[in-house]
């Protein structure tokens, strides 16, 4: 059964040796991995990569980047969303990617043949509007150092800071980084399937049997949760909490395009069906003297919840692209939560878990109806 | 734009007590109590006080927190004029109170079969330009000060840089203009239709006070205005001419479509560059990347700019709600309202002028736009040349 | 917004092949109930997506009733065992929320034979609703 290797290079070093041997040797037709635009390099988007030069030192590529330009999940849906490809392709995923990943799988919009997943004990990511202009750079060395500490930077994404699933055991790969004070010298990496094994054959290491969840780990889960209780508690609630966090939605609808979860080609929301004719405004002027438009700002925020929040792995997108700086990641987190806790549910743990609201028991849930 | 100012020769006057946009609320009510309109379409502010929001209403107690001319412009009031009307008027007349790029995104809507504009009145006003959203949710309170201030200055610095860049903030093709540029104790009530002058009427507002006065600062200022957009486009295009300077400038892009989804005039339900179309087999991506040693995923970023750009240019009235919703700081706003102007130019358009103007790509001449007829290299490499 | 005159307003899915068929025997029987229900007949509990309690909400009902067949007897097998799910995730968004629609919003197994229990069902909901008071939001612009 696969292991874990020690490699005795830094943990950046280990990545992308690893990548561009991988690709180099033909293992790998492609690499799905965060990489540097711009003829000054200062923005970072995820690319295919196809060059193992890219992975030299100073090349393009930066896999370990703390940046999500997109939800890494989403993007392995548009290129799997019509069949797997027909030659091996690994991809470099945040364990909150993974698990968007794998709900996708679960509905039908993603497939996970000849895709080598690579994953690492995560410490978050920051949030998009700190990598304007090659902003980033100067908060690496403070990233890298609290993730040695196996602690998380104040200015990651608050939903980062309150995440608890950031140990991806089901990744083909995952690189140990949090908690890992010998980052710079040495990496170990995690092969937690056959399919892993197979991809990592040849790579120098030392074999070791050691743990994932490690004691800086489970610290760390701790601390998280600390977070994650008191993120919940400043959420506004009742109808007019709603109504005062969705003032200044503008219903773009923004946060429902960058969700991995939402693949709805054409959202209900969007759709003809959502439309509303002069009968209802006039109906609304009739009965309350007023109403916004366009309308349901905050029945599209419910039904959204409605529809997802059984498989949202609270990755963040959602609030980083909103023009209008709503906390919508932690309030859908705090929704999940509870509907998740519902059913005893973890979004992306395990492929073969149906997802929940596609499947029923004969007994359950009997204090429902009345 | 002169033309504009001269169109009409005289307006209503209304006293601006207790400041501009006092006035104009208590106006609009008492428009409202008499049903001179069965509705108004204004932005209010909203509960938490962080923001304005379109408000459609016929109790004008709701009024007390509307304004006019808020500090922000969160939806595009053309896009809001749109959903309102776009399955027909119904049986009221309601009117619209929007800045002037609100009102041609409308017009341009209404030609785009988006918006009825039949029982909709245009009521539109001399407008300073908007903070950007981002410059006033974190301090409302500090935002409204600041705008305050440079509104009342003339001053644009603050405000979103297509705004900084306007020369159309003072429209005289609307149903009624309010013109308060330089208005002191006094603000200009224009009609500039039919549809305005029986408002006017039902409010027993004679139509008689000369615009001169207004006319020649609006005319300087536009003036001002379109010598620091050519400035501001002939800078811009520094910054972005080029392969090379293009993808720079969208390094950052996310693909997440906000300027797509908060334009007005992008009203497609489905935009082409989310359809089916674009969703190809995986050999299709794996192939263009090992072409290129990488494709950036998700891909076809400068497609989607520049097609976005072709599909709605000719109607774009460089209103910088994209730019707003950009939530990685490119300037979209500006990029695109260089390329409209530019098109619209090529074209002979002016977006949301008239209802009366065809859109180009409806319209056609028999005998026109031979120059694009010839070579590329023959016309554009010579143009090039004269204007070095 | 007085209690006194207030007929609560309440939408409700009943399935065809149960709740519905109880409802129509309770009419033709005579059993007096209340008018609060407006019925919104659906072919199974299983069809109806929480966006159409949501609608309902956001249209002004002042309380929303779901009512099929008993697990086990649905018409199709399965669809009410769905809908008690869906009904489950939405009362969890609604109490996480502290939406007072939490409240307000009822799934009851009815079937076909028994008029007299969807008759005291509707009482019962229409009581609820009542004392609960016309629905917060019907006077919200800014939805």
């Amino acid at each position: 059964m696969p292991e874990s290797l020690v490699i005795s290079k830094g943990a950046e070093e280990t990545t992308r040796e690893l990548l561009r041997s991988l690709l180099e040797s033909g293992k790998v037709s492609a690499v799905l991995a965060l990489g540097r635009t711009g003829s000054g390099g200062e923005g970072v988007a995820y690319s295919l990569f196809t060059d193992p030069t890219a992975f030299e030192e100073g090349g393009a590529a930066c896999p370990l980047f703390p940046f999500m330009p997109a939800n890494a999940g989403g993007l392995l849906s548009r290129l799997t969303l019509q069949g797997p490809p027909s030659e091996p392709v690994a991809a470099v995923v945040k364990p909150c990617e993974l698990r968007a990943l794998i709900e996708l799988v679960k509905l039908n919009q993603c497939s996970l043949d000849n895709i080598l997943l690579i994953s690492s004990t995560c410490s978050g990511v920051y949030p998009l509007d700190a990598g304007v202009d090659g902003a980033l750079e100067e908060k690496l060395p403070g990233y890298w150092e609290a993730v040695k500490q196996g602690e998380v930077d104040e200015d990651v994404r608050p939903t980062c800071r309150a995440c608890v699933n950031f140990v991806p055991e089901n990744a083909d790969i995952t690189i140990a980084l949090l908690g890992e004070a010998d980052l710079d010298t040495q990496c170990t990496l995690h092969v937690n399937t056959e399919k892993g094994a197979a991809f990592v054959e040849g790579l120098e290491g030392a074999s070791s049997s050691g743990e994932l969840e490690s004691e800086p780990v489970q610290r760390a889960v701790g601390q998280r949760e600390a977070f994650r209780e008191e993120l919940f508690a400043g959420v506004e609630v009742g109808m007019q909490g709603l109504i005062r966090t969705f003032g200044r939605c503008i219903g773009c609808h923004a946060c429902k395009t960058v969700c991995p979860i939402c693949y709805c080609r054409l959202c209900y929301f969007d759709s003809q069906d959502a439309e509303r004719s002069p009968e209802f405004y006039e109906g609304e002027l009739q009965r309350k003297g007023g109403l916004r438009v366009p309308p349901n700002t905050v029945f599209f925020q419910l039904g959204r919840m409605a529809h997802m929040s059984v498989s949202c792995v609270g990755c963040g997108m959602c609030t980083d692209v909103c023009p209008a700086d709503i906390p919508l990641s932690t309030l859908f987190s705090k929704v999940a939560a509870s509907a998740q806790a519902l059913f005893e549910y973890q979004p992306g743990r395990e492929v073969t878990e149906e997802i929940p609201l596609r499947t029923f028991e004969q007994e359950e849930l009997v204090q429902v109806a009345t | 734009m002169s033309e504009k100012s001269a169109a009409r020769s005289s307006g209503a006057t209304l006293k601006a007590e207790g400041g501009v946009a006092a006035a104009l609320v208590g106006w609009l009510k008492e428009a409202l109590e008499k049903k001179v309109f069965d509705a108004l379409l204004i932005p209010v502010e909203v509960p938490a006080g962080d923001s304005f929001a379109y408000l459609l209403l016929q109790d004008p107690a709701i009024l007390d927190k509307a304004s006019p001319l808020p500090p922000v412009m969160p939806v595009q009031g053309g896009k809001a004029i749109s959903r309102l009307t776009m399955r027909g008027n119904g049986s009221k007349r309601v009117a619209a109170v929007v800045r002037p790029c609100e009102a041609r995104a409308a017009i341009e809507l209404s030609k785009l079969k988006q918006a009825h504009l039949d029982d909709v009145c245009l009521i539109t006003l001399d407008c300073p330009g908007v903070l950007p959203l981002s410059d006033y949710i974190g301090d409302p309170a500090a935002g409204a000060a600041r705008f305050a201030e440079a509104a009342a200055e003339g001053d644009r610095s603050p405000m979103r840089p297509t705004c900084q860049m306007c020369n159309h903030f003072s429209l005289l093709g609307s149903d009624l203009h309010v013109g308060t540029l330089g208005a002191d104790g006094t603000i200009l009530i224009v009609p500039g239709s039919s549809k305005g002058e029986r408002v006017l009427e039902g409010m027993g507002m004679p139509v008689d006070a000369a615009l001169d006065d207004w006319s020649a600062r609006v005319e300087e200022a536009e003036q001002a205005q379109t010598e620091r957009r050519r400035q501001a486009h002939a800078d811009l295009r520094e910054t972005v001419a080029g392969a090379e300077n293009l993808l720079d400038v969208f390094s950052s892009c996310i693909n997440c479509h906000n300027c797509q989804r908060v334009c007005p005039v992008c009203y497609c339900r489905q935009c082409y560059f989310e359809s089916a179309a674009l969703k190809l087999p995986p050999e299709n991506y794996l192939a263009r990347a090992g072409r290129k040693g990488a494709l950036r995923f998700s891909p076809d970023t400068l497609l989607f700019h520049i097609g976005r750009a072709s599909h709605m240019a000719l109607s774009c009235v460089s209103c910088g709600a994209c730019e707003d919703a950009c939530p990685m700081d490119i300037p979209v706003g500006q990029v695109f309202s260089l390329m409209a102007d530019r098109a619209q130019e090529a074209l002979g358009y002016v977006a949301g002028r008239s209802l009366e103007d065809a859109l180009p790509l409806v319209d056609y001449e028999m005998d026109e736009l031979h120059q694009v007829e010839q070579p590329y290299v023959e016309i554009y490499c010579k143009q090039e040349v004269q204007d070095a | 917004m007085e209690n006194q005159a207030f007929t609560p307003r309440i939408v409700g899915f009943l399935c065809n092949w149960c709740t519905y068929a109880a409802a129509d025997s309770a009419g033709v029987s005579r059993f007096k109930m209340p008018p609060s229900v407006m019925v919104v007949r659906v072919m199974c509990s299983g069809r109806v997506d929480p966006l159409f309690v949501l609608t309902a909400f956001f249209s002004g009902a002042d309380g929303v009733l779901i009512s099929g067949c008993w697990p086990g007897q649905c018409h199709y097998q399965k669809g009410n065992l769905h809908a008690r799910r869906r009904t489950a995730l939405l009362k969890s968004i609604f109490d996480t929320l502290e939406l007072e629609m939490a409240d307000r919003f009822r799934l009851s197994w009815v079937s076909a034979s028994e008029a007299p229990r969807f008759v005291q069902v509707v009482k019962e909901f229409t009581d609820q609703i009542e004392q609960a008071g016309p629905s917060p939001i019907c006077d919200e612009l800014f939805l």
